[in-house]
């Protein structure tokens, strides 16, 4: 750790000045210390102070678009450690899903976090509950809130801006102009599209229009949540405002679509630092859903999955075997067929906080075919069948009999047997030939029994 | 009218010479062609799997994958929700099974699959060579466009692999042929590479043989009889196996070192080598037939003239 | 005392549409849409075979064993041809028709049988062929053999029918039948090489199953015993079909080759038997025999057939016993059936808890089959000079139905019956 933090340092000194270093707050570095009394020693103290004092007072501006993240987060007092716990959660989560957390350590990932700028963001909100910027802001551990805004330039987001009313719009604007082209887009919630889309209005003007404007300004947009993804709740049926996803709206730009309801706050991190930093965006499916996140079933990682390999259910709510923990397929969990992290990366940074481990079935609020038009407690079929636990003996088993069959061969035998003996018996023996031989008669017998030549 | 005893044993010595002559022409023939093809061997680049059935942990990954590489139905008969093949069949070209003793001994489990024998018996009793075993890597493989279904592959193969699709009007003759479009790519074959414990793994004969005779001299006692079964049983296999159980008790075969072609079919093949032999024998019969027949047209010929009617052939 | 047998006489006094007849037609038109059934629904769906019996009766029962029934062209044909017993020669057109139609009838299942026929045709192209298996030689073999040798010796009868109902092709049935006389010699000896060879090679398939087949089965010397009993079942099938014709139509039965038939049957099972049991004890498998198990039970019950039956047949043969004889024949086929059969089913056993029993519908197409060629033979003997006579009963016929067609200007004399010949 100490070495890990003098690594970070010379990055920094670099960064600011060349060859001096900069006086931290933390000062358990024994690698700073060394070196201030070697340049203590050598005389240089008065340049070093000076240009200490430069340094933080360029530090001390605070909005500039060429400072770095690392600079940001000196400044604004969020010890090294909580920012690399915060990188470690991140290579967690995708350890090779971003270019960003490929094969990197938790130090790497906060060098390469630390060197970048902070990228401008805007942040709207349309037919939405607000749940997905409730569900950033419930990562207790390290505080995201102290982090999105240090570590990203918020210039507009409507729940968190102390702004309301012309202030408000005119930062957006202002944000829109400034960033010329270069900022960030998030949506939050879907956007209405009957009556020219008039069931939604900010500022008096369209989600439609305001959407298209910011939007084709924008370097990415992000749709976050299942609403901004494919329309959510608004658009289930019978879908009353026409509510759409962004990508429908904005078909010309890329969209980055990160469904849940809520989805997972580190699914919306991730990709934000990874553009960040890296400069582009993750590998995407065929809905836009980033891989590292969308690619697995809830299925195919869920814990309960042993239950549902040796066909244990729970059958209804409170039964023994949902009290057991059993698999809820039964009870109509999506899991099968939802694409979503949940399994792995629980909620609140809390194992456990997710439906299935509270004992409620997955509802699939990822999927647009599955979440608010299949009933929550209605089963869905598999369809990537897996074996089971049990595993069949070495031998198979014995078919048996048919009764016709059966029947129809001991008939046949039957009726073989008698009528051969029958005819046997109609045969002439030898006592019956003798008979014959003896009378010596031309002339044919009516008695067919002892006529040996037919006619 | 009829022949005698005397007649018969002339036209006999005749036809004897002739067969010792042919004979002795096809003994020598055969004496170099029948020991050639008497015995086939393992062929240096053939591939193989080895399966270490005390490393298997029974998940089942490789009948999934499997499953999924060869584009197969999944087994859901026994149960609606999962892959639970209860045997090969025409859905399922790769089964894991359980050995659990009923008395306590331990229990083991059991991968079963085509054992691509080097001289395999399916091979050797395809009419057609439908079925046949490449020569680079050994592989036998199945060929729809020459299969006649006669399934008479599956009487012979000892280890019972060959299975049949016994619905529909095309039905197909169905077994692991070792993932050979995987090969082609480069890939390993579907099972060997989704091992999680690599109870099962691919490579060449040679060094899989190798491997296995390393792992048993490392770990005495552990393996059953201290020899791998494949290396020799029915005259060798290529997918080689590793137990602790019995071979029996698991379902292998008790085999014998030598081929089954190569001992059942000796004499088949060299009475039939060429046709010589049934050439001879047919020349044999003609030449008495032709003295009966003689004499039988003569009899007609007095028959037709004793009854005046038309002679019967 | 009987008259000898002199030509062959068709059934000309009972008409063709008899009720047994039309049954059996019914059932055979029966088997016919069941076959439909099986070429549209698969072979598992028809049947009870499953991969580990592989082979249901219409291979293991019409092909293994039945054919070695229809072996009477084969084995009477060299009694008579190579052995010189010319009194056997008289039923050589019942031999050969029997053989012809339970080859046919075996033939046909066997395309019913098999799951991708489409391919046979691959048996045109030699290159394709695998020389070396069993199954290549018997399935080359049985078509070419019921094609060509069988067909040819079946041929007589019908150019003799066609001589006699169309005089006008007189001159093209003549023609034939010279030059089938040329060619006979050689079409004789394939018809007696040919048989050999498949029938030792339906044993040769049973080899290549190992240990599957019990080991009081299982022997090198399986296709020799196959041959060895094709030839006396096919004896014994002959003097069946004969006796069976003598009740239900009330023809002739000529003693003399029935006791001839039955000396040679007799001897066959006799030899046979021995070398059966010498190659048990050479190969120490006779303490298999002794225990008591299944396999031992039907191993004895088909020793028991054939022996009972080769003692009845020498026996019957000593005394002018037909009713021993009939009896003899009846044991003699059905062991002989048995033993070619229990190999490859009942004695054949590839792993623990196989099983197969044949589906009811498996047995009717198989009864139906079966129908099919005994009303076949029951019209081609009714309709074609078959069935052994004496000379007395064709000027009969000649008399009582073919009076209109002259076959021989010197046959004029002769178209009213004779008191005596």
């Amino acid at each position: 750790m100490v070495r890990g933090g003098a690594a970070f340092l010379r990055l920094i000194g670099h960064r600011a000045s060349g060859t001096i270093t900069v006086t931290l707050k933390w000062d358990r570095c024994n690698w700073t210390s060394r070196m201030y009394r070697l340049m203590h020693g050598l005389g240089k103290t008065r340049r070093l102070a000076q240009n200490e004092a430069r340094i933080k007072m360029e530090e001390m501006v605070i909005g500039k678009r060429s400072e770095t993240i690392a600079d940001h987060i000196e400044a604004s007092g969020i010890s090294r450690r909580r920012f690399l716990e915060f990188c470690a959660v991140l290579v967690a989560m995708a350890p090779s899903g971003l270019a960003l957390t490929k094969k990197a350590s938790a130090l790497e990932v906060a060098q390469k976090i630390g060197a970048s700028k902070r990228p401008s963001v805007i942040w709207l909100h349309f037919q939405d509950c607000t749940g997905c910027t409730e569900s950033l802001l419930h990562a207790s551990r390290p505080d995201i809130a102290d982090l999105i805004f240090n570590v990203i330039s918020l210039d507009y987001h409507e729940t968190f801006m102390a702004a309301s009313g012309y202030q408000a719009e005119e930062a957006l604007r202002h944000a829109v102009e400034e960033n010329n082209g270069n900022f960030i887009l998030v949506v939050e919630g879907s956007i209405p599209t009957r009556e020219h889309g008039a069931y939604m209005k900010l500022a008096g003007r369209p989600a439609l229009e305001v959407l298209r404007d910011t939007g084709s300004e924008a370097a990415l947009v992000v749709a976050i949540g299942s609403c901004a993804s494919w329309g959510g709740i608004p658009s289930a049926d019978p879908n009353p405002t026409g509510a759409l996803g962004v990508d429908s709206i904005l078909a010309n730009k890329a969209v980055v679509n990160l469904p849940g309801c809520p989805p997972n706050p580190y699914n919306f991190l991730s990709v934000l630092l990874e553009y960040s930093t890296m400069h582009r965006i993750p590998a995407l499916d065929e809905y836009h859903r980033p891989k590292f996140a969308y690619d697995r079933l809830i299925h195919e990682d869920c814990p309960r999955r042993g239950h549902f390999d040796a066909g244990r259910f729970a059958g209804v709510f409170g039964d023994e075997g949902h009290r057991q923990g059993w698999c809820l397929y039964k009870l109509g969990c999506k899991g099968p067929v939802t694409h979503a992290p949940c399994s792995t990366m629980h909620f609140n940074e809390t194992p456990g906080v997710w439906p299935i481990g509270i004992g409620t079935p997955c509802a699939g609020c990822t999927e647009k075919a599955t979440a608010f038009r299949i009933p929550i407690f209605q089963t869905v079929d598999i369809h990537s069948i897996t074996p089971p636990e049990a595993l069949p003996a070495i031998d198979a088993r014995a078919g048996s009999i048919g009764v016709a069959a059966a029947t129809t061969v001991g008939a046949i035998a039957g009726a073989a047997a008698t009528a051969a003996m029958i005819a046997s018996r109609r045969l002439p023996d030898s006592k019956r030939i003798r008979a014959i031989q003896k009378s010596e008669d031309t002339t044919k017998p009516r008695n067919k029994d002892i006529d040996l030549e037919g006619r | 009218m009829e022949i005698t005893r005397r007649h018969l044993l002339g036209s006999m010595a005749k036809g004897a010479a002739t067969v010792f002559a042919a004979g002795g022409v096809s003994s020598v023939a055969l004496a170099d062609e029948s020991r050639a093809k008497e015995k086939q061997e393992a062929s240096q680049t053939a591939i193989a799997m080895l399966y270490d059935a005390t490393l298997c942990v029974g998940c089942q990954s490789c009948v999934s994958a499997c499953a999924q590489a060869n584009n197969l139905t999944p087994d859901k008969r026994l149960d609606t929700l999962h892959q639970s093949p209860r045997d090969l069949s025409d859905t399922t070209k790769n089964v894991v099974k359980l050995y659990k003793p009923a008395d306590g001994t331990p229990y083991s489990y059991i991968k079963q699959q085509c054992m691509h024998c080097v001289d395999p018996a399916c091979a050797a009793a395809c009419l057609f060579k439908a079925l046949k075993k490449e020569t680079g890597t050994g592989i036998v493989t199945w060929n729809p466009g020459l299969c006649v279904g006669c399934r008479y592959c599956q009487i012979v193969c000892s280890y019972h692999i060959p299975k049949f699709q016994w619905r529909g009007v095309n039905p197909r003759i169905v077994k692991c042929e070792f993932c050979k479009e995987r090969l082609a790519r480069g890939d390993d074959p579907a099972c060997t590479s989704v091992c999680p414990t690599h109870a099962v793994v691919f490579g060449k004969r040679t060094s899989l043989l190798a491997e296995a005779k390393l792992r048993i001299a490392k770990s005495p006692g552990k393996y059953y009889e201290e020899r791998v079964f494949g290396e020799r049983e029915g005259g060798g296999t290529q997918v080689l196996y590793l137990t602790k159980a019995s071979f029996e008790k698991l379902g292998l075969p008790k085999l014998g070192n030598e081929p089954i072609p190569a001992k059942y079919l000796k004499w088949q093949k060299r009475m039939y080598s060429y046709l010589l032999i049934p050439a001879a024998l047919y020349a044999v019969i003609v030449s008495i037939t032709r003295k009966s027949w003689n004499r039988h047209e003569e009899h007609l010929k007095e028959e037709e003239k004793a009854t005046g009617l038309r002679p019967q052939l | 005392m009987s008259r000898a047998w002199e030509r062959c006489v068709p059934v000309f006094d009972i008409p063709i549409l008899t009720r047994p007849f039309v049954a059996l037609c019914t059932l055979g038109a029966v088997a016919c849409g069941l076959v439909l059934y099986r070429e549209a629904a698969g072979l598992g769906a028809a049947s009870g075979m499953n991969d580990a019996y592989a082979w249901g009766i219409w291979k293991t029962f019409n092909i293994m064993a039945l054919t070695g029934l229809g072996s009477g062209g084969f084995s009477i044909g060299i009694a008579t041809w190579l052995f010189g017993r010319r009194s056997l020669h008289s039923v050589m057109r019942t031999a050969v028709l029997s053989s012809f139609l339970i080859y046919a009838s075996g033939l046909m299942l066997l395309g019913i049988d098999v799951g991708r026929p489409w391919n046979f045709l691959w048996i045109l192209a030699p290159w394709r062929w695998n020389v070396h298996s069993p199954m290549l030689e018997v399935g080359f073999c049985m078509p070419l053999y019921t094609a060509v040798p069988l067909f040819l010796e079946a041929i007589p009868p019908v150019l003799e029918w066609i001589h006699s109902r169309w005089p006008e092709l007189e001159s093209t049935a003549e023609m034939a039948e010279s030059l089938l006389k040329r060619i006979y010699p050689w079409v004789l000896g394939l018809a007696f090489l040919l048989p050999a060879m498949h029938q030792s090679s339906l044993g040769a398939l049973m080899l290549l199953a190992g240990n599957q087949v019990h080991p009081l089965w299982q022997t090198p010397w399986l296709p020799l015993l196959y041959v060895w009993a094709a030839s006396f079942m096919g004896f014994a099938f002959v003097s069946v079909v004969l006796m069976v014709c003598h009740l239900v139509w009330n023809r002739s039965l000529d003693e003399d080759v029935l006791r001839e038939m039955s000396r040679i049957t007799a001897w066959l099972i006799a030899t046979w038997l021995i070398f059966r049991f010498a190659d048990l004890a050479m190969r120490g498998r006779l303490h298999l025999a002794v225990q008591i198990s299944a396999p031992s039970a039907l191993f004895w019950m088909e020793i028991l057939l054939l022996l009972s039956a080769a003692l009845m047949l020498a026996v019957a043969s000593k005394r002018h016993n037909v009713r021993l004889a009939f009896q003899g024949s009846i044991l003699a086929a059905l062991g002989g059936l048995m033993y070619r059969f229990d190999p490859t089913t009942l004695a054949f056993q590839p792993r623990a808890g196989a099983f197969y029993f044949p589906t009811f519908i498996e047995l009717l197409i198989d009864i139906g089959f079966l129908s099919l060629t005994v009303a076949t033979f029951s019209l081609l003997a009714k309709v074609l000079p078959i069935l052994p006579a004496s000379t007395r009963l064709w000027r009969a016929m000649e008399s009582a139905r073919w009076n209109k067609s002259v076959l021989h200007p010197q046959q004029a004399e002769y178209t009213h019956y004779a008191a005596a010949d």
